[in-house]
C-alpha cells in the first residue's frame, strides 16, 4: 500500500537526515580556523579568546559538544547564532520565504517551460525551430550562472532599465499588499530567470530525447493507426511516458537549485538561505550551517520521496509495497 | 519579516498569474521575459526613466528647507546585528555606527574633538581622566544619558567584548568612577597615553544601560532594534536586505543631520554595487573597485572621496611579515635581498591602481606624529638583491633558482624556495610578488587561504615562511602597531606578531611610549622604533591602502567614516 510505503520512507528520513547532520558537524568542527576569528577582526588577545572559546562552550570535548548540540536539536532547539547572537532557527526561517520563493519559481518555470519546449521540439524533429531549441539549450546549459547573472545585469536591467539591479524590494518601496507583492515580482524576474535558464535547458533536452524515442514506439503507431489526434498521440502517449527520466531529473533539482541559488543570490543581492549560508560558512557560525544542513537534507530526502511518488502515478506498472 | 501572510499570499497570486500567462514563453522569445504583468511592467519602465540618484519613493517629506532627502548606501555584508559595542566587525560598524556616539570623536589629523563628553580634564601625569559629560542628550527612547550608561558600557560590553578595546586598554585601566551622573573618571595603573584616540564611535560605542543591564548583551534583542544617541535612530532592519534609519530630531548637535533618511543596502558583490550605483538605486559606495574608477570617473556627477579612515580600521599598510623563526628568514640578508627586489610603485599601480601610496615608514602616514620622515627604506634595486643573496650563500647559476652553499642551518643544495601564504583577496599582491622575487631567483609558491584558516596556519600552526596581511595600525599606535612588534604578542592571537619579532630595546621602547603623555616626546620613541624596524626588518611595508568612496554630485559634505552622513545633505 502507498499509506505504508509513504510511512516507511518517511522512516528513513530520520537516520539519513541524522547521519548527514553527524557528518557536518564533524567537518566543520575539523576545519581549522573558528567562529571567534570573525567577531575578534584582527583584534583581541589571549583574554578575549579564552573567554569567548568559553562563552560558546567550544573549550569542552568534541563528543561532549555533539552530543549537546543533538540533545538541543532533539528539543527542537538549534541553538544560538555566533555572530548573531539570536536563535539560529529565527535566522534561518526568515530568510527561508526568499529562497523558497526563488528557488520555487525557477524550478516550477523551468519544468513547465523545459517540458513544453522540449516536447514542442521533439513534434517536428530535425526542424529548424527543433535545431534552434537544442542549440539554445546546449548554449545556456553550458553557461556559467555567475556570467549570465552578470550578463543579465548589464543588458536586461542596467542598458534597458527594465528590472533593478539589485534586492528584493526597491529602497523606501512599498511595504505591504498588492504594491510590495509587484515589486517584489519585478526584482524576482531576473535572478529566477538566470536560475531557471540551466535547468530549463536540461528538462528540455532530456523531454526531446524521451519523445523522439516514444514517437517511434508501437504503442504510439497504435495509437495513431487508431486515428487519434498527432497532438492527443503526443501529450497522452508519447510526453506521458517519456516523462519518467524527466521526473527522476526534476526530483533531483531542488539540490541543484540551492547551489545555483549561492551564486544568483550573491548577483542578484537576493537576501536569501544561501547567501546566509555563505556567509556562515566564512564565519564558522555553526549552529547556522548544522540547521542549514538539516534543513536542506531534510528537503531533498523528501523530494526524492515525492519523485518516487510521482513514478507511481506516471507508471502504471510501478507498485509500492 | 513582519508583513504577515497577507503579503506573501499577494505575491503568490501575482506569480501564479504570471505563471499562467507567459511562464512557457519565458525562453521562447526575448518579448516574454519583460516581466510578469503589465502592472509591473509600467512600473519597471517609470523607475527605470525617472530614477533620481536616490532612489524611487514616496515624494511628501523630500522637500524640507536644510536639504533633507534620502540617502541610499550600498553595504556589503549583513551587518547580523547592530550593536557596534559587541564586535569590532567592519560590517556591523558600517551599519550602526551612525545610530550611536563616542565619548569623544576625532578630526581629520586625529585629534579629539567633544562628543558626549563636553570637554576633559587629564590628571596625575596621565593616569586619570576625568570627563564632563553633556546633560542634554536623550537616548532614542526618551531615556536621559548619564555616567552609568558610559560605566557599564566600558565595564560589562567593551572591556569584555570589542576585542581592539579589550586588548589595548584592558590592562591598564584600574577603575571607571561616576562621581555624578555627569562626571566620568577612568583610573589606569599607571599613565596611560593613548586613551583620548580609543573613544568614539568606532573604538568605544555608549550603549544604553537601561536596556542592556542583566541581559547577555550578546544576546539582546536590542541589538536588532537598537536604541542610541547618534544622530540617526532605527526604523527597521530586513536581515540581508536593507536597513532603515531616520533622521534623530533630538540631536543633541545643533542643526544636525540634515537627511530625512538613510537606508542601507546589503549588496554583497563589488561589480553588482558599482551596477546598482550607475542604475541609480543607491547613491553611495564605501569602495569602488580599482579598474570600475575609471569608467565612474567619466561621469561629471560621481563624486569621490578618498580616506584611509575604513568602519574595520583606519591606515592600514599591506605589509609583508617574514617568519623569523625559519633558517632562510631569519637570515637578514634575505629579508633585505627581497626587500630590494620588490618593486613597490608596481604594487600601487598594477594592484591598487594608484589608489594609496608606498610605504614610507612602518607606522602609517595617517598618524603624521607618530609616522617617521626620511628613513632609510631599501630602495627597489635588484643588484643590490642579488649580491646580498650571493653574500649570504645563495648561488645562482644560469636563471634558476638559487641554491644553498654554506647557508646556516639549511643543507648545501637546498633551492632558495618558500611559502607566501595570503588571503584569496589579496592573490593580486602574491603573483606580483612571485614574479618579482623569481627575477632574482626565488621561487615562490603562493598559498591563499580564507582568513580563519589563515590565522590557524600562521599564528596556531605557524606554518608559512612569508605571508601578507593588511595590517591597521588604527588612530593610534598602541592599537594597532604594539602588537606587531612587542615579544608580548607572539602566539596563537591572530594578527598580532607575526614575525615572532622579539627585541628588548624595542619592548622597553613600545612600553615607554605608553605611559609617555606628551605627543612630541611620544612621537620620538616612535622614531626610534622604526628606525630599529626599518634596520632588522621583520616586516617589509609595502603599500598604503585608502577607502574610495563614490557619490553623486547632488549630494555633499560627507565624513570619511564612523559618521559619514551625519553632515550630509542631498538635493532632492
Amino acid at each position: 500500500m502507498t499509506g505504508r510505503y509513504v510511512g516507511r520512507r518517511l522512516l528513513q528520513v530520520l537516520p539519513t537526515v541524522a547521519g548527514i547532520v553527524l557528518v557536518g558537524f564533524l567537518l566543520i568542527h575539523l576545519a581549522p580556523g573558528g567562529p571567534i576569528i570573525a567577531l575578534a577582526g584582527d583584534s583581541g588577545d589571549d583574554e578575549y579568546y579564552a573567554f569567548m572559546t568559553a562563552k560558546f562552550g567550544l573549550d569542552r570535548p568534541l563528543p561532549e559538544q555533539l552530543a549537546t548540540y543533538a540533545g538541543n536539536v532533539l528539543r527542537g532547539d538549534l541553538g544560538v547564532s555566533y555572530i548573531q547572537g539570536r536563535p539560529a532557527i529565527d535566522v534561518i526561517a526568515e530568510r527561508l520565504p526568499a529562497t523558497l520563493l526563488l528557488a520555487g519559481t525557477a524550478l516550477v518555470g523551468s519544468s513547465v517551460a523545459g517540458v513544453a519546449l522540449g516536447a514542442w521540439a521533439a513534434a517536428r524533429a530535425h526542424s529548424i525551430r527543433d535545431l534552434a531549441v537544442t542549440s539554445a539549450a546546449l548554449v545556456l546549459y553550458a553557461a556559467p550562472v555567475f556570467w549570465l547573472g552578470q550578463l543579465a545585469l548589464l543588458t536586461l536591467a542596467l542598458r534597458t532599465g527594465l528590472f533593478p539591479v539589485q534586492g528584493m524590494t526597491t529602497a523606501g518601496g512599498p511595504e505591504t499588499g498588492l504594491a510590495w507583492a509587484l515589486d517584489v515580482a519585478r526584482h524576482l524576474a531576473l535572478p529566477a530567470l538566470v536560475l531557471a535558464s540551466q535547468e530549463v535547458a536540461a528538462v528540455a533536452r532530456l523531454t526531446r530525447a524521451g519523445v523522439l524515442e516514444e514517437l517511434a514506439a508501437d504503442h504510439v503507431r497504435t495509437a495513431l493507426a487508431k486515428g487519434l489526434s498527432d497532438r492527443r498521440v503526443l501529450v497522452r502517449h508519447a510526453l506521458r511516458r517519456a516523462l519518467l527520466p524527466v521526473v527522476t531529473v526534476i526530483g533531483s533539482r531542488p539540490g541543484h537549485l540551492l547551489a545555483g541559488t549561492i551564486v544568483v543570490e550573491v548577483v542578484f543581492g537576493w537576501p536569501g538561505l544561501s547567501r546566509l549560508l555563505l556567509t556562515s560558512v566564512q564565519t564558522r557560525d555553526t549552529p547556522i550551517l548544522l540547521g542549514i544542513f538539516l534543513l536542506v537534507a531534510a528537503t531533498v530526502v523528501l523530494a526524492n520521496l515525492v519523485t518516487d511518488l510521482v513514478y507511481g502515478w506516471l507508471d502504471p506498472r510501478i507498485r509500492y509495497r | 519579516m513582519g508583513r504577515g501572510w497577507a503579503g506573501w499570499l499577494m505575491l503568490l497570486a501575482v506569480l501564479l498569474a504570471a505563471c499562467t500567462g507567459s511562464e512557457p514563453g519565458t525562453a521562447e522569445s526575448p518579448t516574454a521575459t519583460r516581466a510578469p504583468s503589465p502592472d509591473a511592467t509600467a512600473t519597471a519602465t517609470d523607475t527605470a526613466t525617472t530614477a533620481a540618484p536616490t532612489g524611487e519613493e514616496t515624494p511628501s517629506p523630500t522637500q524640507t528647507a536644510a536639504g533633507g532627502g534620502t540617502l541610499v548606501v550600498a553595504i556589503s555584508s549583513d551587518p547580523g546585528g547592530l550593536n557596534p559595542a559587541i564586535t569590532t566587525s567592519g560590517g556591523t560598524h558600517t551599519a550602526s555606527e551612525l545610530l550611536y556616539n563616542g565619548l569623544v570623536d576625532l578630526g581629520p589629523d586625529l585629534e579629539p574633538i567633544p562628543e558626549l563628553a563636553e570637554s576633559w580634564d587629564v590628571e596625575e601625569e596621565g593616569a586619570l581622566y576625568r570627563f564632563h559629560l553633556r546633560d542634554d542628550v536623550t537616548w532614542h527612547d526618551g531615556e536621559p544619558f548619564t555616567s552609568a550608561d558610559v560605566k557599564y558600557s566600558f565595564e560589562e560590553v567593551l572591556l569584555q567584548l570589542h576585542s581592539r578595546t579589550q586588548a589595548s586598554m584592558g590592562p591598564s585601566l584600574e577603575s571607571i568612577e561616576t562621581p555624578d551622573e555627569q562626571t566620568v573618571e577612568f583610573r589606569f595603573s599607571q599613565p596611560y597615553a593613548p586613551l583620548l584616540q580609543q573613544l568614539n564611535v568606532t573604538e568605544a560605542p555608549i550603549i544604553p544601560r537601561h536596556i542592556y543591564e542583566g541581559t547577555d548583551p550578546l544576546e539582546n534583542p536590542a541589538n536588532n532594534e537598537p536604541v542610541g544617541t547618534g544622530p540617526f535612530r532605527f526604523v527597521s532592519y530586513t536581515p540581508d536586505a536593507e536597513i532603515v534609519l531616520e533622521r534623530n530630531p533630538d540631536y543633541f548637535e545643533e542643526g544636525l543631520p540634515h537627511l530625512d533618511e538613510v537606508i542601507m543596502r546589503v549588496i554583497p558583490d563589488e561589480g553588482s554595487q558599482v551596477l546598482a550605483f550607475e542604475a541609480g538605486e543607491v547613491g553611495w559606495l564605501w569602495g569602488v573597485p580599482g579598474p570600475d574608477q575609471e569608467r565612474l570617473a567619466a561621469d561629471p556627477t560621481v563624486e569621490f572621496l578618498q580616506t584611509p579612515v575604513n568602519p574595520g580600521g583606519a591606515n592600514c599598510i599591506m605589509t609583508v611579515s617574514f617568519n623569523l623563526e625559519r633558517p632562510i628568514m631569519a637570515d637578514l640578508r634575505v629579508r633585505q635581498a627581497i626587500a630590494h627586489a620588490l618593486n613597490r610603485d608596481q604594487f600601487l599601480e598594477r594592484v591598487l591602481f594608484g589608489q594609496g601610496q608606498v610605504a614610507a615608514a612602518p607606522i602609517s602616514s595617517g598618524i603624521p606624529w607618530a609616522h617617521a620622515e626620511g628613513l632609510d627604506m631599501p630602495a627597489n634595486d635588484p643588484a643590490e638583491a642579488e649580491r646580498l643573496l650571493d653574500e649570504a650563500g645563495w648561488q645562482r647559476e644560469g636563471d634558476g633558482t638559487r641554491t644553498a652553499a654554506g647557508v646556516e642551518g639549511v643543507d648545501d643544495g637546498t633551492p632558495l624556495a618558500f611559502t607566501f601564504v595570503h588571503f584569496p583577496t589579496f592573490s593580486a599582491y602574491g603573483e606580483l610578488l612571485r614574479a618579482q622575487l623569481r627575477e632574482v631567483g626565488m621561487d615562490v609558491t603562493l598559498v591563499p587561504l580564507e582568513p580563519p584558516v589563515f590565522a590557524e596556519q600562521v599564528f596556531t600552526a605557524r606554518d608559512f615562511d612569508t605571508n601578507i596581511i593588511s595590517y591597521c595600525n588604527a588612530t593610534d599606535p598602541e592599537i594597532g602597531v604594539r602588537r606587531m612588534y612587542h615579544s608580548s604578542n607572539i602566539g596563537e592571537v591572530p594578527f598580532s606578531n607575526a614575525a615572532a619579532y622579539r627585541n628588548d630595546e624595542v619592548d622597553r621602547l613600545f612600553d615607554e611610549a605608553q605611559r609617555t603623555i606628551d605627543l612630541e616626546q611620544r612621537g620620538a620613541l616612535y622614531r626610534q622604533i622604526q628606525e630599529i624596524a626599518v634596520a632588522e626588518l621583520p616586516y617589509f611595508w609595502i603599500v598604503e591602502t585608502v577607502g574610495t568612496r563614490a557619490y553623486r554630485s547632488s549630494c555633499s559634505d560627507f565624513q570619511p567614516s564612523g559618521h559619514f552622513a551625519k553632515t550630509a545633505s542631498c538635493e532632492q
